[in-house]
């Protein structure tokens, strides 16, 4: 059922996406939301186009704060209202609090960045790629020139 | 594919697997395809309200999935729901493929405009769909998915000889048997939880936003969807076997029983698909009529998922 097939695009596995040039590249980061927080607002800098296939939120902090741990989530959840104005993608931006025991991380601009028009958030699971790029489970193939591994994403046998 | 729960824990992890195995897209159809004649100028005209409703179904439906996912007991049943919304986006996105192939959308390829009770429904699980507690939109859910799948995917395949809609439709149900099965595993396992749990669940399903979601949202969009689709030629026999299928899959488990909200949307789904019931003249009828007067404006501006609908197999 699933036409798997090798991506013939460029392919970056957890930090090979450092230090480079995206300009004129449209790029699909799949992350986790603390690795995607890093990834992002790095990329969006040069590429044309940026899709963050957001494999599971995190609590994200707008700067690095000497906060006690009880602290840490009510801040993490007020920057996020405060920060996406948009109800249906600060929804997909917030963890499930039952599951998720992942620390809160710093934002690194990535909630503002994400808002940027040429960048878009897509929570649909990804379950394949394929030679023109990356399908989820909504039944659409994104086709990109370049796709951004992190590392939870990198070592998943299905996207390699 | 099997939903009985006699023995040992159903395995959601299995499940999961499959689901990931099985998935397929929308770049897997030729849509171009010879077949879109047979859908003739008679049948588009007839189809058209049909499969407007049906995508918006769908779609209101995967949004369902993902207020399920906030809600699922376990981190496996959640990333199964997660999925149950992609795949019911797919759905929508598939069927508004075929509008587009048969000519039922506009020269952009806009989705269909949804109807007032779509509106209201949208709104409800807006304001109301991430508060409602598990037990009642895990019942609802799989009523729904019955009557779809049962009842609706039947007519349109009777209706329509289109190989592409048949193509399409075999992954479509493919799909829906998964969600049928794991709906209701997951309403056994919420039956065989706690009693004091359970009653507190159900207590908490009568609140006043429940209540009126269920009359003034529910209620007549089911029976306007009912009424159009038997107007159309649905035999009203297929409405009923669709209902009997819920009822009998959900007896088939040891504790699905013990849920109050599978008993009341089980006797709500009886009278439905009963005409002579006073249900339809008491309630159903004035509230398809009632709703017609709502402004949709009053409602406000919808959240952003209701633009996610795309027939587009392949986005750049």
């Amino acid at each position: 059922m699933t036409t798997q097939g090798t991506y013939d695009g460029q392919l970056l596995r957890g930090d090979e996406w450092r230090g480079r040039d995206f300009t004129g590249q449209s790029v699909a980061v799949i992350a986790h939301g603390h690795e995607a927080a890093a990834i992002v607002p790095e990329v969006a800098r040069t590429a044309r186009a940026v899709k963050v296939f957001q494999e599971e939120p995190d609590w994200l902090l707008p700067a690095t704060l000497p906060l006690p741990a009880l602290l840490r989530r009510p801040v993490a959840r007020l920057h996020l209202r405060l920060a996406v104005r948009d109800p249906w993608t600060r929804r997909r931006l917030t963890p499930d609090h039952r599951f998720n025991t992942r620390r809160p991380r710093t934002d690194g601009h990535y909630y503002a960045v994400l808002q940027q028009p040429h960048c878009t958030l897509i929570s649909w699971p990804v379950y394949a790629l394929v030679p023109g790029g990356v399908r989820s489970a909504e039944g659409i193939e994104h086709h990109v020139d370049c796709i951004i591994l992190g590392t939870t994403a990198a070592h998943r046998e299905d996207l390699q | 594919m099997s939903t009985s729960t006699s023995k040992g824990a159903f395995d959601f992890d299995q499940m999961l697997q499959t689901i990931k195995d099985k998935q397929w897209s929308l770049a897997d159809i030729d849509w171009g395809a010879p077949g879109a004649e047979l859908v003739t100028d008679e049948v588009r005209a007839k189809m058209k309200p049909f499969m407007a409703d049906l995508v918006w179904i769908e779609h209101v439906g995967a949004r369902g999935f993902a207020s399920l996912a906030k809600k699922a007991p376990t981190p496996t049943i959640k990333r199964i729901y997660e999925y149950f919304h992609a795949e019911e986006q797919k759905h929508a996105n598939a069927e508004l493929a075929l509008m587009k192939r048969w000519g039922m959308l506009d020269e952009d390829g806009n989705p269909p405009e949804p109807n007032i009770n779509v509106k209201l429904a949208i709104k409800v699980l807006d304001d109301y769909g991430d508060t409602l507690p598990l037990t009642g939109l895990a019942t609802l859910i799989p009523l729904l998915e019955c009557a779809l799948d049962g009842a609706l995917v039947k007519f349109l395949l009777d209706e329509v000889h289109d190989p592409v809609c048949h193509e399409v439709f075999r992954h479509i149900n493919s799909d829906e048997a998964r969600h049928i099965t794991v709906d209701f595993q997951v309403l056994e396992l919420i039956g065989a939880g706690p009693l004091h749990k359970l009653l507190i669940e159900s207590l908490a399903l009568l609140q006043p936003q429940v209540i009126i979601g269920l009359i003034v949202v529910f209620t007549p969009l089911i029976n306007k969807m009912r009424d159009n689709i038997v107007a159309m030629g649905l035999p009203e026999q297929k409405l009923y076997n669709a209902v009997k299928r819920f009822a009998t899959i959900g007896s088939r488990g040891a504790h699905t029983a013990r849920i109050p909200a599978y008993h009341v949307l089980k006797a709500q789904a009886a009278m439905v698909v009963d005409r002579t019931s006073p249900y339809h003249r008491l309630l159903a009828d004035p509230m398809v009529k009632l709703t017609s007067f709502v402004p949709a404006r009053v409602l406000g501006k919808p959240q952003a998922w209701v633009d996610e609908l795309t027939h587009e197999p392949i986005a750049s």
